[in-house]
């Protein structure tokens, strides 16, 4: 190609993004649902969504009424549970549990202290409404370090030991140093994972709808019988929807999630873009493959969302790859935002670099240049 | 006094000082209509005429601001009023088969819409079969309507529309996109309804042609009523006559006229000029007189025709104060180096779609400086003929040139040198004309030295001055379709393709149009390829090819294509009677073929006109109908396409 071809090739290409971008500026439904996300969306994920065990509601069956009974009842306090009183029986827990009035029922059995005091072993029931599996399990993790702790406490007393003595005894002690997030603030998690979401979504999105509108007005016709190739076609949607989504992502970050919910950028902000440009690359290729196989506007954004579930399920953001079944695992290497997910964290929230990341990045470059290439492909063989 | 009340009783629908404005922009302006009992009205008019709000108001799906609307003496003012009407009355609305449910058959359509209507089983059995038989649909009763062509999709609409026999129907530009056979199959039944079952129909469209169809119309132009009546009336009403002539060097003469008469244009190697305030006895002199020096080789002054009428009547009502801006039209940077020999040629170039050959081994030649009409019916391979021309499409066998690069290896050198404008509008209505204009002067790399005075060019020659900066889509179709036209010429190409460019677009916009295209034929000797399904465009072409299932069946000029159908048919008789529908009845009884009723005329087509004459009299008397006139026209393009075509059917059936 000699310079004035590429000169020629370069001016048809800004001059379609620049073509998009007024369409979109011109588009004020599209531009606030575009800023919603951005926004309003993420800041709900972040403030709204915990994924911590948080005052669940508990009441107990005492039929024990002992000084032991009442003990182990008060250790079920705030801020994980809620204890919201006493009931008399079996059907009377089961009918809450059931109403999903509470979450969890302590059943305290007769003569539970003097057992205690007898030096004989004894058990507490402790029923969990697990249809929530994250919470339930949570309950049931706390509640069994609870009565633990207190059986422990028990005995030392029981012993007569002082704490002097206590300490003398062989324990291990669990001490937990978090990493990277030391509050455990749900909000840095929930927010950049609603953030990579609707990068994903709109990276699908944008492209796809701008290349099927040209279809449904007609508009195509007279490009494809114009000198332009269709990657002189589709390219500048990719450009123009990847500039806007970049600046939506900046507006994000530097708006919302670092000022409301205080993370605290570890990672080199360029690295972070550059890749988060790589990203709306791969997926948008999706998109144009999407906008092929459309005729309308409700059909691209139906394939959208039938195509963002398994991407979203499949990119180990809610499960790491080695807890998923094999075949899920290796299906896992074609959801980009697996991809993107691994990077994404690591350079917000752990502050990784190229070196640390460079195999993540070569499968996203990879998974790009293929979905890209298919999607410009499927286009040609329609217009071209 | 009796009579007025007998008027009052055969009157179905009664509006008067009509108003209805979206947004505060006035769409329909105290319009008043009267239309009786047994009536085909007419209401004739660009887009945006104010035809569609009308007539939705009158089918009582439309509130209005002022004016009242009476329909069978009930006076549609409240929903609760539009609902007593609603059962005597069946509406289409615009659009081909928008009304319809593209994946249900033929005829579980027409059971929707009997159930919908609530039409008993016995009616329905016996009105279908009727009304299938009549639009020769029956072949196709289970075929989803989503692949039926346009014409028959109106056929469709219109059966459904007709399911519940209403006494009143409102049809809405029911032929647009409608190939001529269609169109022609579409009146003929309208015809026979109105014999039959005395209905009354309102009917709106945007072809003048079609004017001689109805017994009274409204011409209608921006929301008003510029003339109302029958037509040949209205035709009256606008003061002065019409002159054609041929005369050599043409452009010269265009040129020269065009400064007194505005009212002028080029139709093939003819020039028609309307003559305002002037008797035809005097006109031929007047126009003769502005020509010294140039060969004129026959001149001749005729009646005014509705398009003529509806452009002098605006020019000298509505738009007398508007200054009729005679556009110079600015010449080509440079002039074409190839300027002579051919544009376009396609040599046996076939297209097949899996089992379907939609072209079929076509053959023509396009020269520089030509009009090129390629004419056909909705799915008869035109649009496919010309994608491959163009390069989107390859071909299955045949192979083709244009602008002097081979079709089937240098498609992207073919792109750079023609210029395309598609039958939809296909620009963004969401940028500006100059938004437009500019992103098409860099998709075919206009070089950037020249870019702001191409882009001045551009405007200039689509008469877009006053409009650039606002939204492609804010504007009326005729200064859109300009615009089209503008960037399709922006790297001033000399080929030029346009698919059906000015359907939709009214009198006045489509002279401007084809001004411009005359002009880049006859000055810059740019080939101009056009596909049409409208006679009125295809008058203006040099050279017509008539397409017919994929293949060329006809290949000549205008005149010789006429020629041909008189030396094969003989001429057109339009037959005046005091009952034209039971005339038309015994016509077709007496075993003439092609009879068609126009408004209270009937036409056919007659070789030896004394012998068919005396057989007409002889049907006529035994019904004692009386003969008012009759007389024979040379056939129109609309006649020989209907001609071929329905040979063709016969020998072939799709």
């Amino acid at each position: 190609m000699n310079g004035h071809a590429f000169l020629l090739w370069w001016d048809r290409i800004i001059a379609m993004t620049l073509k998009e971008l007024k369409q979109l500026i011109r588009d004020p439904v599209l531009l606030l649902i575009i800023s919603y996300f951005f926004t309003a969306d993420v800041y709900m994920a972040g403030s709204g969504i915990n994924l911590n065990l948080r005052n669940a509601s508990v009441m107990v069956i005492d039929r024990d009424h002992s000084a032991a009974s009442r003990e182990l009842m008060y250790r079920f306090r705030k801020p994980y549970f809620d204890l919201k009183g006493e009931i008399s029986g079996k059907n009377e827990a089961e009918d809450l549990l059931n109403r999903g009035r509470i979450l969890a029922v302590l059943d305290i059995p007769e003569n539970f202290q003097s057992l205690l005091l007898q030096g004989k072993p004894t058990a507490v029931q402790f029923q969990v409404d697990t249809s929530n599996t994250v919470l339930g399990t949570l309950a049931t993790g706390y509640a069994t370090e609870i009565t633990a702790g207190f059986a422990q406490d028990f005995v030392a007393k029981r012993l007569g030991l002082n704490a002097e003595q206590m300490d003398a005894l062989p324990v291990i002690q669990n001490r937990h140093r978090v990493l990277y997030n030391p509050n455990q603030i749900d909000g840095w998690f929930m927010s950049i994972s609603e953030l990579l979401t609707v990068i994903t979504m709109l990276s699908m999105m944008l492209p796809a709808a701008a290349a099927v509108r040209e279809k449904e007005r007609g508009t195509i016709e007279q490009l494809a019988v114009s000198p332009l190739s269709p990657l002189q076609i589709l390219l500048p949607k990719v450009i123009s929807m990847g500039l806007v989504i970049l600046l939506g992502v900046a507006v994000c970050l530097f708006l919302i999630i670092i000022p409301v919910f205080h993370l605290p950028f570890k990672g080199s902000i360029g690295l972070f873009f550059a890749v988060t440009a790589l990203y709306v690359f791969t997926t948008s290729g999706i998109g144009l493959f999407i906008a092929t196989i459309s005729h309308s506007l409700g059909q691209v954004t139906m394939l959208v969302i039938l195509l963002l579930m398994p991407i979203l399920l499949l990119s180990g953001a809610w499960t790491p790859p080695e807890a998923m079944p094999p075949g899920i695992r290796w299906a896992m290497y074609i959801s980009p935002l697996y991809y993107f997910n691994e990077i994404g964290y690591a350079i917000l929230m752990k502050g990784a670099g190229v070196d640390i990341l460079w195999d993540s990045l070569l499968g996203l470059t990879g998974l790009g240049a293929v979905f890209f290439n298919f999607g410009v492909w499927r286009f040609r063989r329609q217009f071209g | 006094m009796g009579e007025a009340a007998l008027v009052n009783e055969a009157t179905v629908i009664n509006i008067a000082g009509f108003c209805k404005s979206y947004k505060n922009k006035a769409a329909v302006d105290a319009v008043d209509l009267i239309v009786k009992r047994g009536e085909i009205y007419g209401l004739i008019g660009p887009d945006g005429a104010g035809k569609s709000s009308l007539m939705k108001a009158i089918a009582g799906v439309l509130s209005f601001e002022q004016g009242t609307v009476e329909v069978f003496d009930v006076n549609v003012d409240s929903e609760a009023a539009a609902e007593k009407i609603k059962g005597r009355l069946g509406f289409m609305p615009q659009g081909l088969g928008l009304n319809l449910y593209g994946d249900l058959s033929v005829e579980e359509n027409i059971d929707f819409f009997a159930q919908l209507r609530q039409v008993t089983r016995e009616q329905l059995a016996e009105r279908k079969e009727k009304l299938l038989a009549m639009t020769r649909l029956d072949k196709f009763r289970d075929r989803p309507m989503k692949n039926l062509s346009g014409g028959m999709k109106q056929k469709l609409g219109l059966i459904c529309t007709l399911i519940h026999e209403p006494e009143l129907v409102i049809l809405d530009e029911p032929t647009t996109g409608v190939d001529p056979v269609s169109r022609r199959d579409f009146w003929a039944i309208l015809a026979e309804l109105l014999r039959e079952h005395g209905i009354t129909a309102l009917v709106s469209t945007a072809y003048m042609d079609e004017a001689a169809r109805f017994h009274r119309l409204s011409l209608m132009y921006n929301g008003q009523i510029l003339a109302a009546g029958e037509p040949d009336a209205i035709c009256r009403q606008a003061k002065g006559c019409l002159v054609q002539l041929t005369v050599e060097p043409q452009i010269d003469a265009l040129d020269l006229l065009k400064v007194r008469y505005p009212q002028i244009e080029a139709i093939g190697s003819r020039l028609r000029v309307f003559v305002d305030n002037t008797s035809s006895m005097d006109a031929v002199k007047v126009v003769s007189d502005l020509l010294p020096g140039l060969a004129i080789k026959s001149i001749r002054a005729f009646d005014t025709e509705l398009e003529d009428a509806f452009i002098a009547l605006l020019r000298q009502g509505l738009l007398a104060n508007q200054a009729i801006q005679a556009n110079t039209i600015p010449r080509f940077d440079n002039p074409l180096s190839n300027a002579e020999g051919i544009a376009i040629q396609a040599k046996e170039l076939t297209r097949d779609f899996d089992k379907f050959r939609s072209v079929d081994h076509i053959n023509f030649v396009v020269r520089q400086g030509e009009i090129f009409g390629l004419l056909g019916a909705n799915g008869a391979g035109k649009t496919t003929a010309i994608k491959m021309l163009t390069g989107i499409l390859p071909p299955s066998s045949g192979e083709g040139q244009v602008a002097g690069a081979d079709m089937r290896n240098a498609g992207q050198m073919i792109k750079e040198r023609i210029g395309y404008m598609s039958q939809a509008f296909s620009l963004y209505l969401d940028l500006t004309v100059m938004e437009n204009i500019r992103l098409y002067a860099s998709i075919y790399g206009v070089n950037r030295k020249i870019v702001r005075q191409r882009i001045a060019w551009v405007v200039q020659i689509a008469g877009l001055k006053e409009v650039t900066d606002q939204l492609a889509g804010s504007l009326p179709m005729g200064i859109r379709q300009r615009l089209a036209l503008g960037c399709a010429l922006v790297h001033q190409p000399g080929v030029l393709f346009l698919d059906e460019p000015t359907s939709g677009v009214d009198p006045v916009g489509r002279r401007h149009f084809w001004d411009i295209l005359v002009h880049l034929a006859r000055v810059e000797q740019v080939a101009i390829l056009v596909t049409t399904h409208y006679m009125s465009e295809a008058e203006h072409c040099d050279h017509l090819a008539l397409m017919y299932a994929g293949r060329v069946i006809a290949d000549d000029s205008p005149g010789n294509m006429i020629q041909a159908l008189q030396n094969e048919a003989g001429q057109l008789l339009e037959i005046t009677t005091d009952n034209p529908l039971a005339a038309l009845a015994q016509l077709e009884q007496g075993g003439f073929k092609g009879v068609a009723l126009f408004g209270k005329h009937i036409h056919l087509l007659a070789k030896d006109i004394e012998s068919v004459e005396k057989q007409i009299r002889v049907l006529l008397d035994k019904q004692s109908i009386r003969l008012i006139a009759l007389e024979a026209h040379a056939p129109t393009l609309e006649d020989v396409f209907v001609y071929r075509v329905l040979a063709l059917e016969e020998k072939e059936p799709i």
